[in-house]
């Protein structure tokens, strides 16, 4: 018999081998794991919330969907040239028709050389 | 309690119900996942998610199909993602060894052996299972489906949701795949 007639037993033999199988046992106490397993989950809400939180693809979007609304926030409310031109005209006018309030220390030095 | 009932007590939320289906089909799922992932620890792992998922989803069984169709559904895809993040985690490891981290002694390869397997076939069942491991994943389900769990065609359709006709040509192509990997691996161990 030469080689590759020995490795085409041995491939027949690889391929029966699991012909009469039988099933493997699971280990003892199945139902208490899988309860205790079911309660741990229970438990760790938060810590779902965190690893959602935390995968790569959702904090990106979070970062990306800020900076979004930074950017939009910063484009709406730039002041126009009109805006401007108010504020300009509103502060000239406040400019012109001020009351200037002393203060204590001119009230202080007019007293004095009153005496 | 039969079946019809025992589901019907599930979506009521019945604990004693859910005890009796996990007596019932803990061998059938913890099998199932043995098959696919070949450790005995992850296959544990798999069964307690799938009969947690089983328990959290009852109210999404309509009938339409078996069952045992339905739950040999969740034990292969909880499997396949449980390989997937076990590929995930070794690929970090190995990022982390290139940095110094100890992430190569996070994941043991070891060779598989069957409890189930009669003695004298241990070791092609060893070659066996390791070519199994080479093999595309949809190959493997049904060639792990069928010789583990003893499933005929029609009844892998229904849990792979696909047709008879293509079950057979996965069937034929998984033996062909394997025949393939087992001589490539007997060419390069016998002298």
């Amino acid at each position: 018999m030469n080689k590759q007639e020995d490795i085409n037993k041995l491939i027949d033999d690889a391929l029966n081998s699991a012909d009469d199988i039988k099933r493997a046992a699971v280990k003892p106490f199945l139902l208490t794991r899988i309860h205790a397993r079911m309660n741990k989950g229970k438990e760790s809400l938060w810590e779902k919330a965190g690893w959602l939180i935390g995968r790569p693809a959702v904090a990106f979007t979070g970062l990306c969907m800020i900076i979004l609304i930074n950017i939009t926030v910063v484009l709406v409310n730039k002041p126009s040239a009109a805006d401007y031109a108010v504020e300009r005209s509103s502060q000239q006018q406040v400019d012109e028709f001020s009351y200037t309030v002393a203060t204590i220390y001119e009230i202080d030095n007019t007293q004095q050389n009153d005496k | 309690m039969d079946q019809p009932e025992l589901i019907t007590q599930l979506q009521l939320g019945d604990e004693s119900a859910f005890t009796k289906l996990v007596d019932e089909y803990q061998d059938m799922v913890y099998n199932t996942a043995l098959g696919i992932v070949q450790q005995a620890d992850d296959a544990d792992d798999i069964t307690q998610e799938v009969f947690i998922q089983v328990y959290q989803s009852i109210s999404s069984f309509k009938g339409d199909s078996k069952f045992s169709t339905w739950l040999y559904r969740i034990a292969v895809s909880k499997a396949l993602d449980h390989e997937k993040k076990k590929k995930r985690k070794k690929r970090f490891g190995f990022v982390q060894s290139l940095f110094g981290g100890d992430g190569e002694e996070q994941v043991h390869p070891v060779e598989f052996d069957h409890p189930g397997i009669q003695a004298e076939k241990k070791e092609s069942a060893a070659a066996l299972f390791r070519a199994l491991k080479q093999i595309p994943d949809n190959q493997r389900i049904v060639f792990t489906l069928h010789k583990l769990e003893g499933q005929g065609n029609r009844e892998i359709a229904a849990i792979m949701n696909t047709s008879l006709q293509a079950v057979e040509s996965l069937m034929s192509r998984a033996k062909a795949s394997l025949k393939k990997e087992l001589n490539d691996y007997y060419q390069k161990n016998i002298t």
